[in-house]
C-alpha cells in the first residue's frame, strides 16, 4: 500500500494527499480504474478529459462523497477515510470522515450556496458549525475571506442576488473560511456565462499565487496553463498523460487522443 | 213437502232479520245527526271542531269568525274555552303573520287572566316574531356563544398542542423514512401506512374505548391528543419527506463538503430550505385539522361541535349550526392567512 519509492512523511517534501489504487465502479462501469495520484503541497494539478472520463468521480473520492470500491487515500501519512473490520474494507466513522472533509475544501460546478443564508451567513456556516467557533470570530473570518474574493459589498444579501461568477466567489470563500490544507475545484467555471470565467479564473489564480495546493477539474485549458505544475489528462477512467503544462502542451500533443481532446476544447 | 216448508219457514224468518237490521240502521243514521243538532251549534266543543275544520280546509277567516263566538266567561260559560279560544285565534293570526290581531287577542286574555302563562308565552314569541331576523339572530347569540365559545377553546387547544406535536413527529418519522438504517425505515413506513389507512375517528374510539382493556385507561383529552398527534405526524411525515426530497441532493454535498454531520446538515442546511415549500400543504392539513377535532367530540370531549350539538338538541334552533359555523371559518380564515404571512417570510430569501 506505501509508495515507498516517493518521499517520506516526514519533511515539508511529504506528498500532502496520496492516492493508490483508486477503483470507482458503478454497476457494471468501471468510473476510476487503478488510479494512483500524489500531491505535494503547495502543488496545483490540473485534470483534464472528456466528459465521463472520470475525473470528478476521482475528485469526490478524495473527500470521500464518492465511496471508493478499492484502493486508499493517504492524508498528510495518515490512511483516511476507510478502516479494516472483520476483514472488510468500510467506511470509517461519520466523525473521523467529518474531520477530514474540513481540511479539505472543495468548489462545486453549480456552487450550492446555502440559498437561505446571506452571502456572510454561508461563509460562517462552516467555523460555527463545524469548528465550533464563536460567533464573532467566524465572523471577522468571513469577512476577511469576503474580501480575498472581492465580494465584501454583497455580504449582506442573499445568492439568488448574485451573479454566477459572484456566486462561485462566494463558494470558493465558503470553502476557504475552514482554512483548508487542500482545494478541490470540480469544473468550477463550466456553469458560467463566458464573460463571467475570468473573475472566478482570476481568483482561483491569486489563491494559487498564495501557495495554496489544488486539485483542478477543468475544461479550461487557462487553468492547465496558466496555473498547473502538473497537467493530467484522463480518459475512461485512467491517466493517459501526466506532464507539467510546458511539456504537456509541447511534446504530449504527439498523443492524437490528448492533441484532438485539446484541439476541441480550444 | 216437508223439504219445502221448512225452506219457506227459513225464508220467511231470514227476510224478517234482514229487514229488522236495515231499519235499525236507518234509525241510527237519522239519530246521530239529530243527536248532534240537539246538542246545538253554541256548544264550545263543536265550535273548536268545525273551527279546526275551517282550518284545515284553509278557510282561515270563517274559522277566526267562528272562534270568536265563544263567549267571555260568565255563569256557566268556561274560562278554560274561552282561553283557549283566543289563544287558538292569536295563533292563527301570528300564523298568517297578523301580529298586531294577534297581540290584541292575547291581551283579551289577559284582561281577564293576568297571570296567564300561554298568553304570556304567546306574547313573547309575537314580540319575537315582530322583530327583524338579523336582531333575533343577535339574540342567539347572546344565548348560544357562552358554551360555544368554551367549546371552541377545547377546539383551539387541541389544534394548537396538535400543530406543535405533529411537525416535530412528521420530521422524526419523515427521516426515519429516508435513513440509512432499514428498521428505522421500516418502522417509519409502518406508522405512516396504519394511521394514514385506517379512520381517524377508528383511532380515537381505539384509544379511548379499546386501549382500557388492555390496562392503559386515558383521559378523553390525552386520548384526543394522542390520536390527533400521531395520526398528523403521519400525513405531515410524507409532505415533510417530499420537501426534503426536493432539495437539491448538491445541498446535500456541499454541507458535507465543509465537514458538517448527516444532522448538521439535515438542521442547518436542508430543513431550513423547506420550510416555504412545507407551508401550502402543511397549512391545508392544518386547515383540515381544525375540522378534524370534531371527531373528538365522540370520545367524551365538549368541544366546539359537540357543544353546538347539545344546544341544538335542546333548542333546535339551526342559529347554534351557523355560530358554531362563523366559529369554524374564523379559526380557519385566521390560519390560512398567517399560513401566508409565514409562507411569504420564510421564502423571502428567494426573490430579495
Amino acid at each position: 500500500m506505501k509508495t515507498d519509492n516517493e518521499k517520506n512523511p516526514t519533511s515539508n517534501n511529504a506528498p500532502i494527499i496520496c492516492l493508490s489504487n483508486i477503483t470507482k465502479r458503478f454497476g457494471k462501469t468501471t468510473a476510476v480504474d487503478a488510479v494512483d495520484l500524489s500531491v505535494m503541497p503547495q502543488e496545483k494539478v490540473v485534470i483534464i478529459g472528456p466528459s465521463g472520463s472520470g475525473k470528478s468521480t476521482l475528485l469526490r473520492a478524495v473527500n470521500i462523497l464518492e465511496e471508493i470500491d478499492e484502493g486508499t487515500i493517504v492524508f498528510e501519512g495518515k490512511s483516511v477515510g476507510y478502516v479494516e473490520k472483520k476483514g472488510k474494507r468500510v467506511l470509517d466513522s461519520q466523525k473521523n470522515i467529518c474531520a477530514l472533509r474540513a481540511e479539505i475544501g472543495m468548489v462545486f460546478q453549480h456552487f450550492y450556496l446555502f440559498p437561505h443564508m446571506t452571502v456572510l451567513e454561508n461563509i460562517m456556516e462552516g467555523p460555527v458549525t463545524v469548528q465550533g467557533k464563536s460567533r464573532e470570530e467566524a465572523h471577522i473570518i468571513a469577512e476577511d475571506m469576503l474580501e480575498k474574493v472581492g465580494l465584501s459589498e454583497k455580504r449582506d444579501v442573499f445568492p439568488a442576488t448574485l451573479s454566477g461568477g459572484q456566486k462561485q466567489r462566494v463558494a470558493i470563500a465558503r470553502a476557504l473560511a475552514m482554512k483548508p490544507k487542500i482545494m478541490l475545484f470540480d469544473e468550477p467555471t463550466s456553469a458560467l456565462d463566458p464573460e463571467l470565467v475570468g473573475e472566478v479564473f482570476n481568483t482561483i489564480k491569486s489563491l494559487a499565487d498564495e501557495g495554496m495546493t489544488m486539485i483542478i477539474v477543468t475544461h479550461q485549458m487557462g487553468f492547465a496553463r496558466e496555473i498547473a505544475d502538473r497537467v493530467i489528462f484522463m480518459e475512461k477512467g485512467r491517466f493517459i498523460t501526466e506532464a507539467p503544462p510546458v511539456e504537456f502542451f509541447g511534446s504530449c500533443m504527439t498523443n492524437t487522443r490528448v492533441a484532438s481532446f485539446v484541439d476541441s476544447i480550444l | 213437502m216437508l223439504y219445502s216448508r221448512q225452506t219457506k219457514a227459513r225464508q220467511f224468518m231470514r227476510s224478517k232479520i234482514r229487514r229488522g237490521f236495515l231499519l235499525f240502521i236507518w234509525l241510527v243514521l237519522l239519530a246521530l245527526p239529530s243527536a248532534a243538532l240537539a246538542e246545538g251549534p253554541t256548544q264550545p266543543d263543536q265550535l273548536f271542531r268545525d273551527a279546526s275544520n275551517l282550518i284545515s280546509a284553509g278557510d282561515y277567516e270563517t274559522a277566526l269568525e267562528v272562534l270568536d263566538r265563544i263567549p267571555a266567561p260568565g255563569g256557566t260559560d268556561s274560562a278554560a274555552d274561552f282561553i283557549k279560544s283566543r289563544v287558538q285565534k292569536a295563533q292563527l293570526y301570528h300564523a298568517l303573520a297578523m301580529f298586531d290581531e294577534a297581540d290584541a287577542s292575547c291581551h283579551e286574555v289577559l284582561a281577564l287572566f293576568p297571570d296567564n302563562i300561554e298568553a304570556t308565552n304567546l306574547l313573547d314569541s309575537l314580540a319575537k316574531a315582530k322583530k327583524p331576523k338579523w336582531l333575533l339572530f343577535i339574540d342567539d347569540m347572546k344565548l348560544f356563544l357562552p358554551s360555544l365559545i368554551q367549546g371552541a377553546g377545547i377546539t383551539l387547544f387541541l389544534v394548537v398542542i396538535t400543530m406543535v406535536i405533529s411537525p416535530i413527529g412528521g420530521l422524526l418519522i419523515a427521516l426515519g423514512r429516508i435513513s440509512g438504517v432499514p428498521p428505522l425505515r421500516w418502522l417509519s413506513w409502518f406508522i405512516i401506512w396504519f394511521f394514514r389507512g385506517t379512520p381517524l375517528l377508528l383511532q380515537l374510539f381505539f384509544i379511548y374505548y379499546g386501549l382500557p382493556s388492555l390496562g392503559v385507561t386515558l383521559s378523553p383529552t390525552t386520548s384526543a391528543i394522542i390520536g390527533l398527534g400521531i395520526n398528523y405526524s403521519a400525513y405531515l411525515a410524507e409532505i415533510i419527506r417530499a420537501g426534503i426530497e426536493s432539495i437539491d441532493s448538491g445541498q446535500m454535498e456541499a454541507a458535507k463538503a465543509i465537514g458538517m454531520t448527516y444532522t448538521q446538515a439535515m438542521r442547518r442546511v436542508i430543513v431550513p430550505q423547506t420550510y416555504k415549500r412545507l407551508m401550502p400543504p402543511v397549512g391545508n392539513e392544518f386547515i383540515a385539522l381544525i375540522k378534524d377535532t370534531a371527531l373528538v367530540s365522540t370520545i367524551a370531549m365538549v368541544e366546539l361541535m359537540r357543544s353546538a350539538n347539545q344546544m341544538f338538541n335542546t333548542y333546535f334552533n339551526v342559529n347554534v349550526l351557523i355560530i358554531a359555523a362563523m366559529i369554524y371559518l374564523l379559526f380557519t380564515t385566521v390560519f390560512t392567512v398567517t399560513f401566508e404571512t409565514i409562507e411569504k417570510r420564510v421564502g423571502a430569501y428567494e426573490n430579495r
